[in-house]
C-alpha cells in the first residue's frame, strides 16, 4: 500500500460536515422503551409495520392460515410484512403481469427466500443441499447476494414448507434474514490474512447468534414444529414484541479490505491489527446505509461514522447495545426515517456513543487508524498465512446457473467442485464465491473443474469490480432493470475504457433497480439507480474504497445515453489523473462532481458542475 | 286406378326388397271381401308383404278411423294397447346410447311393443331372466371399457351371477369408435354373453362407429320387426291419432341440427410458460343460446388442418381437385386410422404390401400411433378422389363440456378446449377441433355447434344440497357451469372443487373467477393438485385422500359428487380414493368401502362426465 492512497482514505475521512457547517444542535433522545400495546401505539401514530409486529403473537401472523388458502399464491398483506422476518419476500414475475388478468390468472407469485449464513460460510455438504433446493423448488439457480449469503427465487407458496425443511435439513435457517431485525452478518473472508479472518467470522457468528429472534415462529410454522401451548408465554428478551424499528445490518471487516462495505452498513466492526495480523480490537462504526426514497429529500444513503474502538471481549456486548439504543430509539412513526442513520443524525454521534457506553457498562476508547485500499475482492488463487489455498471466482452479478450453449457452468461446477471440496466455501459481499482452504495437493483438481466448466477466476477490471441487485423481474421494489442489463452496459463502457487506454483501470460501478440501494450503488464510482423503465439516475464521485458517497450528476438519463455520458469523464480521467489517483478522486478534484461529506448534504449540490470537453 | 295402387311404391322399399327376395303377391283377402279384383289384389300386395306389426297396426288404424267417423285428425287419443314385453338396456358415457335407446322405445311403442328402458347404471341384472325381447345399446369407451356408469352392471353381468337367459330373444348395438383399437369390444361382449346365457339371437349385432345416426336407425328398424310377434287376434295395435307421441318426440329432442355461432371471446388459459394451452371460448348464438343446462356439452364441428389436406392431396397427386380439397377439410375425416381404413385401402389401391401387412396380423400394431397421411405416404398408390372417399369416414363432430351457465351468460355458451398436439412416428399431430379452435379460429369467427344434452350430469334438484366437484385440467370446465348457476340461483349448499393441473403459476385454469367465488360464497373450499411443482406427482386423488374424514362427512350429509375430466386414468384413480376414504373415514372394510360408493352411484349422487 503506498502513502497517498493511507493519505487519501484518511482525508475521505477526517473531514466531515461539522468542518464546514456551524454546529448542529440535536434533539433530546427518549428514555423510554417501545410502545408494544395496540392501544397506545395506536394513540401514538406508530407506523402500520408496529400494530403488525403488535398484533403478530411474535411473527405469527396468519401465515398458518394463509399457506392454505389453495386458490391464491399468495399471502395476506400484512402476512407479507411478517414473512420478511422469515426470511422471505413474496415476489411475482413482473415479466408476466401483462397477460395475467386476461388470462383470469392472478399474479405469478413466488418467494424469494434468503438464508442466514453468518459470515458466507458454507460447507460442501450444505453447498450440495442449497444446490439441489435450487433446482427442485427454486428457478434453478442460486443468487450470491451483496450481504454474504444466498437467495432463492421463484418458490411458489406450496413449496414453502418443503423448502424450509429442506434447509433445515442442512442445519441453516432463515431466520430474520430480512425484517426489522439484526439480519445476516457479514464477515471479511479476505483469505490471506487467515488469523483475522477467523477473528471476524467468529465475532460476526457470536453476533449473529446472540441477536437472533428467539421466537419459535419459523420452526411452528414451516417446520410444523411444536407450538407453545400454555406455561410460559414466549417472550424476545432482546427485541421485545416490536422487534426494530427497521432492518438493521452488520458487518465486520478486516483491513485493509473492505470488502464488506462498512460504511454502508448500521454497524461495523474494523479490525485493528498488531504486526503480525492478529487483532487486537476493533474500530466500531454506526450509522451507515444506503435506502432513499426518490423525490424525498429527507431521505438519503450516508457512511458511517467511526465511533469508537472496543476490545475483543467487549464486541458483542457493543454490537448488543448499539442493536437496543436503536431499538429504543429509533423512529418507529416513520419507516422512511427510522434506520439507525436517521437516529444519529437526529439525537447526535455522541449522544449515542454515551447511551452505548452506558449500556455496555463502561467507557471505551476513541477510534484507531485503520486504511482500507478498497472493497472488491481478490480473484484468483491466493495462498493464507496457514498454507491453505483460496480461489475467488467472478459469478456474474453472483447468479449461480448454468448458461445455455458454450456459457458457463457455474451451477454444474460448483456442485461438482462440492462433490470433491474438502475445505469451504465462502460467499463474498461482491457476490463472488470462494472455494476456501483448499489443500496444495487438491489445487489442480480444483483448477481442472473450473476450466472444464467455464467458470472464471476473473473478468475485465470494470466487471471485476461490479455489483447489480436483482431488480426484475422478481423484485417488486425495481423500477427498472439491473441483473439484466447492467453486463450489455459494461461492454460497452469497456468498449469506451479501452479506447482511452483505461481497461485495466479499476472503477467501481454498481446498479440497483430502486433507491434502496441493495447493490449499494451511492458509493460505487459509477452508481446507477432505475427511475423508470431504461432509465437511471447516475452519480459520481465516490471513493473506490466505499468511504464516500457519490453525488447525483445526471437525472434520468436514458440506457442509451449512459456511454454518451460517460466517455468524455473518461477522457479527461485518462489525460488527467495524477498517478494512482481513482476515478472518483479525480472528478472531485478536477471539479467535474461536487464531493458529498455524508448523508445531509447527499442532496445538495447535484448536477455536472462543468463540461466536459 | 286407386289410391291403393299408388302405395305400391313403399312395397319396393320394404324388407323383402332391400333382402333380394322375390316379392310376396299371394292372394290374402278372400274372393268374398267387398272390394272388387284390382282393390283386392292391391291390398294383397300391401298384406302379403306387411310384417306382422304392420298388420296389427292396419286393424288399429282403421278400428279408430271407424270410430272417429272419417276424421282422425278430431279423435281424442285411444289408449295405446301394448301388447309385446321389450327390455332396452344401454350402457352410456356420452349420450349416445341413450338417445339411441329412446328411439327404439319410441320405435318399438309405435310397432306395438312395450318398452321398458333401462340405463346399465340402475340394471338389476337378475330382472333380465324376464325379459322375453331384450336390445341392448352399449358403447364402448377408452381402451375397451364400458362407459363408467355401466361397470358394476356390466361386471355383474360377465360374472358367475348373471342370470341364464333362455327363452330371452336379444339384440346388440355396439357403438364405438374406430380410432381406437378395441373397437365395439363392450357390445361384442354383450353378444356372446347373451348368447352363452342362453339367450337367443333375433338379430345380428351391429358395430357402428362415430357416424351412426343412418345404420343405426335401420338397425333399430330391422331388429323390432325381427323382433315383432307373430300376429295373433286380439293383437290389434290402437293408433295414437292425436299424435301425441310426436308431440313427445319434439319435447325430449332439443335442436339436433347444428346451428352457426360466433366466437367472441377467444383466450389461451395457460401463461406463456405453460406448455399447455387451453382455450377458453365464448360462443354467442344470435338468435338465443339453446336451453342449455349445466352438465350438458356442445359439439362443435370442426375443420382439418389445411396443410394435413394439402399433404394427403401431394401424397395421392389430387393438388388439382378443388371439390375434394373442400370435402377433405371439413367432410371427411382424414386422421383417424383403423384396421378397416387399412383395408378398405388395400381393396381400393390393390396395394399389395398393404395387403401383406394386412396379411402379416400386425395392421393393429401398426397403426398405433399413425394417421391416415402415414398409410397413403407408406403405401404409394394412385388414389382417386372416390377412393378416398371409400377409406375415410365422415369427420364427426367433438364434444365439449358446456363451462357457462345461461343464467351468468346470457346468450353465449362458454367453453374450455385444450389443444392436443404430440409427436409419433416422426410427425406432429394435432388434434382436429381442440387445434382447430386453438390455432385457426379467433374472435368474430363462426363454428357450427350443436347442443349435446347431458341428463346424468346434473346438480342437484335441491339447492341446498352440498357438491362435490372433481374436476383436473379441462375437467373444470362443467364446474365453472355449476359454481355460476348455483351463484345465479343463490343455493344455499356448500360446494368444494378439486383442481388439477402441471403448474400452479401457468395452469390454473380460471383462478381469478374462483377467488372471487370463494369471496362471494358460490364456492366453500377448493383444494388443488399441481403435479409438476414438486419432486413427487400431486393428484387430485391425493388430495381426495388427504381430505379423506371431510370428504366422507360431506357426502353423509348428502353432498353429491361429480367428476368430470380423463376417463382412462383420473376417473378410476379418483373414485378408488372415494372408495378408500371410506374405508379410513368410516373404518370400513374395501368391500363394504366400494358398497357405500356403489349406493351413491345407485342414487345418482356419484356422477361422471368423462372422457
Amino acid at each position: 500500500m503506498r502513502t497517498d492512497d493511507i493519505e487519501n482514505t484518511r482525508t475521505n475521512r477526517n473531514i466531515t460536515m461539522d468542518d464546514l457547517t456551524p454546529p448542529r444542535t440535536y434533539e433530546t433522545p427518549p428514555t423510554a422503551r417501545p410502545i408494544d400495546e395496540a392501544e397506545a401505539a395506536r394513540e401514538a401514530g406508530l407506523a402500520h409495520n408496529e400494530h403488525i409486529k403488535i398484533a403478530s403473537g411474535f411473527l405469527r401472523g396468519t401465515l398458518a392460515d394463509g399457506l392454505l388458502k389453495h386458490a391464491t399464491g399468495a399471502i395476506s398483506e400484512d402476512d407479507g410484512q411478517l414473512v420478511k422476518f422469515h426470511g422471505m419476500y413474496q415476489q411475482d414475475d413482473r415479466d408476466l403481469r401483462p397477460e395475467r388478468t386476461k388470462k383470469k390468472l392472478d399474479k405469478a407469485y413466488s418467494f424469494m427466500i434468503r438464508l442466514r449464513i453468518a459470515g458466507g460460510v458454507v460447507t460442501p455438504k450444505q453447498w450440495l443441499v442449497l444446490d439441489d433446493i435450487a433446482t427442485t423448488y427454486a428457478n434453478g439457480t442460486l443468487r450470491a447476494t451483496t450481504r454474504q449469503t444466498f437467495q432463492y427465487h421463484g418458490v411458489i407458496k406450496s413449496n414453502l414448507k418443503r423448502t424450509m425443511a429442506a434447509i433445515d435439513g442442512a442445519l441453516l435457517d432463515t431466520i430474520a434474514a430480512c425484517g426489522d431485525v439484526n439480519r445476516n452478518v457479514m464477515a471479511a473472508t479476505n483469505p490471506a490474512q487467515s488469523g483475522a479472518h477467523k477473528a471476524a467470522y467468529e465475532l460476526g457468528k457470536e453476533i449473529s447468534d446472540s441477536l437472533l429472534p428467539k421466537t419459535n415462529a419459523w420452526r411452528e410454522i414451516w417446520l410444523d414444529g411444536e407450538k407453545v401451548v400454555g406455561g410460559e408465554p414466549e417472550f424476545e428478551p432482546v427485541y421485545g414484541k416490536t422487534y426494530l424499528p427497521r432492518k438493521f445490518k452488520i458487518v465486520i471487516a478486516v483491513p485493509p479490505s473492505n470488502e464488506v462495505d462498512v460504511f454502508a452498513h448500521d454497524l461495523g466492526f474494523i479490525a485493528i491489527l498488531d504486526k503480525k495480523n492478529r487483532v487486537t480490537g476493533w474500530n466500531v462504526t454506526v450509522g451507515g446505509g444506503m435506502g432513499m426514497t426518490h423525490g424525498e429529500p429527507d431521505t438519503f444513503p450516508r457512511t458511517a461514522d467511526v465511533m469508537l474502538f472496543c476490545k475483543p471481549d467487549e464486541a458483542v456486548r457493543v454490537a448488543e447495545a448499539v442493536m437496543t439504543v436503536q431499538r429504543d430509539w429509533g423512529n418507529r412513526k416513520n419507516r422512511k426515517n427510522a434506520r439507525l442513520k436517521y437516529t444519529i443524525e437526529r439525537y447526535g454521534l455522541a449522544a449515542f456513543r454515551a447511551e452505548v457506553e452506558k449500556r455496555v457498562g463502561t467507557k471505551l476508547a476513541d477510534p484507531k487508524p485503520f486504511a482500507f485500499t478498497g472493497n472488491g475482492d481478490r480473484y484468483g488463487w491466493t495462498e493464507g498465512d496457514d498454507g491453505r489455498h483460496h480461489l475467488t471466482l467472478y459469478v456474474p452479478s453472483g447468479r449461480i446457473k448454468d448458461v445455455e450453449g458454450d456459457g458457463p457452468k457455474l451451477l454444474t461446477g460448483l456442485r461438482r467442485i462440492a462433490e470433491i471440496h474438502e475445505g469451504d466455501f465462502r460467499l463474498t459481499g461482491n457476490q463472488n464465491v470462494i472455494i476456501a482452504n483448499v489443500p496444495a495437493e487438491k489445487r489442480a483438481e480444483i483448477e481442472a473443474l473450473v476450466d472444464e466448466y467455464g467458470m472464471q477466476k476473473g473478468a475485465g477490471a470494470l466487471r471485476r469490480n461490479s455489483i447489480a441487485c436483482v431488480a426484475l423481474p422478481t423484485c417488486g421494489l425495481a423500477l427498472a432493470e439491473s441483473e439484466r442489463y447492467l453486463p450489455d452496459l459494461m461492454t460497452e463502457l469497456e468498449e469506451s475504457l479501452a479506447s482511452h487506454g483505461l481497461q485495466d483501470d479499476e472503477i467501481t460501478i454498481r446498479m440497483t433497480g430502486c433507491p434502496n440501494g441493495c447493490a449499494r450503488p451511492f458509493i460505487a464510482e459509477i452508481g446507477f439507480v432505475g427511475r423508470g423503465p431504461e432509465r437511471y439516475h447516475l452519480y459520481l464521485g465516490a471513493a473506490f474504497d466505499g468511504s464516500r458517497l457519490g453525488k447525483l450528476y445526471a437525472e434520468d438519463v436514458t440506457a442509451s445515453e449512459i456511454r454518451t455520458i460517460l466517455d468524455p469523464l473518461f477522457g479527461a480521467y485518462a489525460q488527467g489523473k495524477a498517478p494512482g489517483e481513482r476515478f472518483g478522486d479525480f472528478l472531485i478534484r478536477a471539479g467535474y462532481v461536487a464531493r458529498t461529506f455524508n448523508g445531509p448534504d447527499f442532496h445538495t449540490n447535484i448536477g455536472a458542475l462543468k463540461g466536459v470537453a | 286406378m286407386t289410391p291403393f295402387c299408388k302405395t305400391d311404391i313403399p312395397l319396393t322399399r320394404g324388407p323383402a326388397a332391400r333382402h333380394g327376395l322375390p316379392m310376396a303377391r299371394q292372394a290374402i283377402l278372400p274372393r268374398t271381401a267387398p272390394f272388387d279384383d284390382s282393390e283386392r289384389a292391391s291390398l294383397d300386395a300391401v298384406l302379403g308383404a306387411a310384417t306382422p306389426i304392420q298388420r296389427a297396426w292396419l286393424a288399429g288404424f282403421l278400428a279408430g278411423l271407424d270410430a272417429a267417423g272419417g276424421q282422425p285428425a278430431a279423435l281424442p287419443a285411444a289408449p295405446p294397447k301394448a301388447v309385446e314385453p321389450l327390455t332396452i338396456i344401454y350402457a352410456s358415457e356420452s349420450g349416445n346410447c341413450e338417445a339411441l335407446a329412446g328411439s327404439v322405445a319410441k320405435l318399438a311403442k309405435k310397432g306395438g311393443f312395450k318398452p321398458k328402458v333401462v340405463d346399465f347404471a340402475d340394471l338389476d341384472i337378475a330382472t333380465l331372466a324376464g325379459a322375453k325381447n331384450l336390445i341392448a345399446i352399449a358403447a364402448t369407451w377408452g381402451e375397451g371399457e364400458p362407459p363408467a356408469r355401466a361397470t358394476r352392471a356390466y361386471n355383474e353381468l360377465m360374472g358367475d351371477g348373471a342370470p341364464r337367459l333362455d327363452g330371452v330373444t336379444f339384440g346388440v348395438l355396439a357403438l364405438g369408435d374406430t380410432s381406437y383399437v378395441e373397437f365395439c369390444a363392450i357390445g361384442k361382449a354383450l353378444d356372446a354373453r347373451f348368447e352363452a346365457l342362453g339367450g337367443k339371437r333375433g338379430a345380428e349385432r351391429a358395430d357402428l362407429d362415430l357416424d351412426f345416426d343412418k345404420p343405426a336407425a335401420d338397425w333399430i328398424k330391422n331388429t323390432l320387426k325381427a323382433l315383432a310377434p307373430a300376429p295373433s287376434a286380439d293383437n290389434v295395435v290402437a293408433v295414437d291419432f292425436a299424435g301425441r307421441a310426436a308431440a313427445e318426440d319434439d319435447d325430449d329432442e332439443p335442436s339436433r341440427e347444428p346451428v352457426v355461432v360466433e366466437v367472441v371471446d377467444h383466450i389461451n388459459l395457460n401463461s406463456s410458460l405453460s406448455d399447455k394451452e387451453t382455450i377458453h371460448l365464448a360462443l354467442e348464438f344470435e338468435d338465443g343460446a339453446p336451453a342449455y343446462e349445466p352438465g350438458d356439452s356442445l359439439e362443435i364441428y370442426p375443420e382439418n388442418d389445411p396443410a394435413l389436406v394439402e399433404d394427403i392431396l401431394k401424397a395421392t397427386n389430387l393438388t388439382g381437385d378443388e371439390a375434394l380439397r373442400k370435402a377433405l377439410l371439413s367432410e371427411r375425416d382424414i386422421t383417424t386410422l383403423s384396421a378397416t381404413t387399412v383395408e378398405r385401402f388395400a381393396k381400393a389401391t390393390s396395394h399389395a404390401e398393404a395387403q401383406k401387412l394386412i396379411d402379416s396380423g400386425e395392421v393393429r400394431a401398426w397403426i398405433e400411433g399413425r394417421h391416415l397421411i402415414d398409410l397413403i405416404e407408406t403405401f404409394p398408390a394412385t388414389l382417386s378422389a372416390e377412393h378416398l372417399n371409400t377409406i375415410t369416414r365422415p369427420l364427426p363432430p367433438r364434444a365439449y363440456s358446456i363451462a357457462s351457465s345461461r343464467k351468468e351468460v346470457g346468450d353465449e355458451v362458454h367453453l374450455a378446449i385444450v389443444a392436443v398436439r404430440y409427436d409419433t412416428h416422426g410427425r406432429s399431430r394435432s388434434g382436429v377441433a381442440s387445434v382447430h379452435v386453438a390455432d385457426r379460429i379467433r374472435n368474430g369467427a363462426k363454428l357450427r355447434v350443436k347442443l349435446k344434452p347431458n341428463r346424468h350430469f346434473r346438480l342437484p334438484q335441491d339447492p341446498a344440497t352440498d357438491i362435490i366437484m372433481v374436476g383436473p385440467g379441462t375437467g373444470v370446465a362443467p364446474f365453472r357451469a355449476f359454481v355460476q348457476e348455483r351463484r345465479a340461483i343463490e343455493a344455499p349448499g356448500r360446494s368444494w372443487l378439486f383442481f388439477g393441473g402441471r403448474h400452479f403459476l401457468h395452469d390454473f385454469l380460471y383462478q381469478l373467477e374462483w377467488q372471487e367465488a370463494l369471496e362471494d360464497g358460490s364456492l366453500t373450499k377448493i383444494d388443488v393438485a399441481f403435479s409438476r411443482d414438486q419432486p413427487e406427482k400431486i393428484y387430485v386423488q391425493d388430495r381426495i385422500r388427504h381430505h379423506a374424514r371431510e370428504l366422507v362427512e360431506w357426502l353423509d350429509g348428502g353432498a353429491s359428487f361429480y367428476v368430470c375430466g380423463d376417463a382412462n386414468r383420473m376417473a378410476k384413480d379418483v373414485r378408488n380414493a372415494v372408495v378408500g376414504a371410506y374405508q379410513e373415514a368410516k373404518a370400513l372394510s374395501p368391500a363394504d368401502a366400494e358398497a357405500a360408493v356403489a349406493a351413491l352411484e345407485r342414487a345418482h349422487r356419484y356422477q361422471q362426465d368423462v372422457y
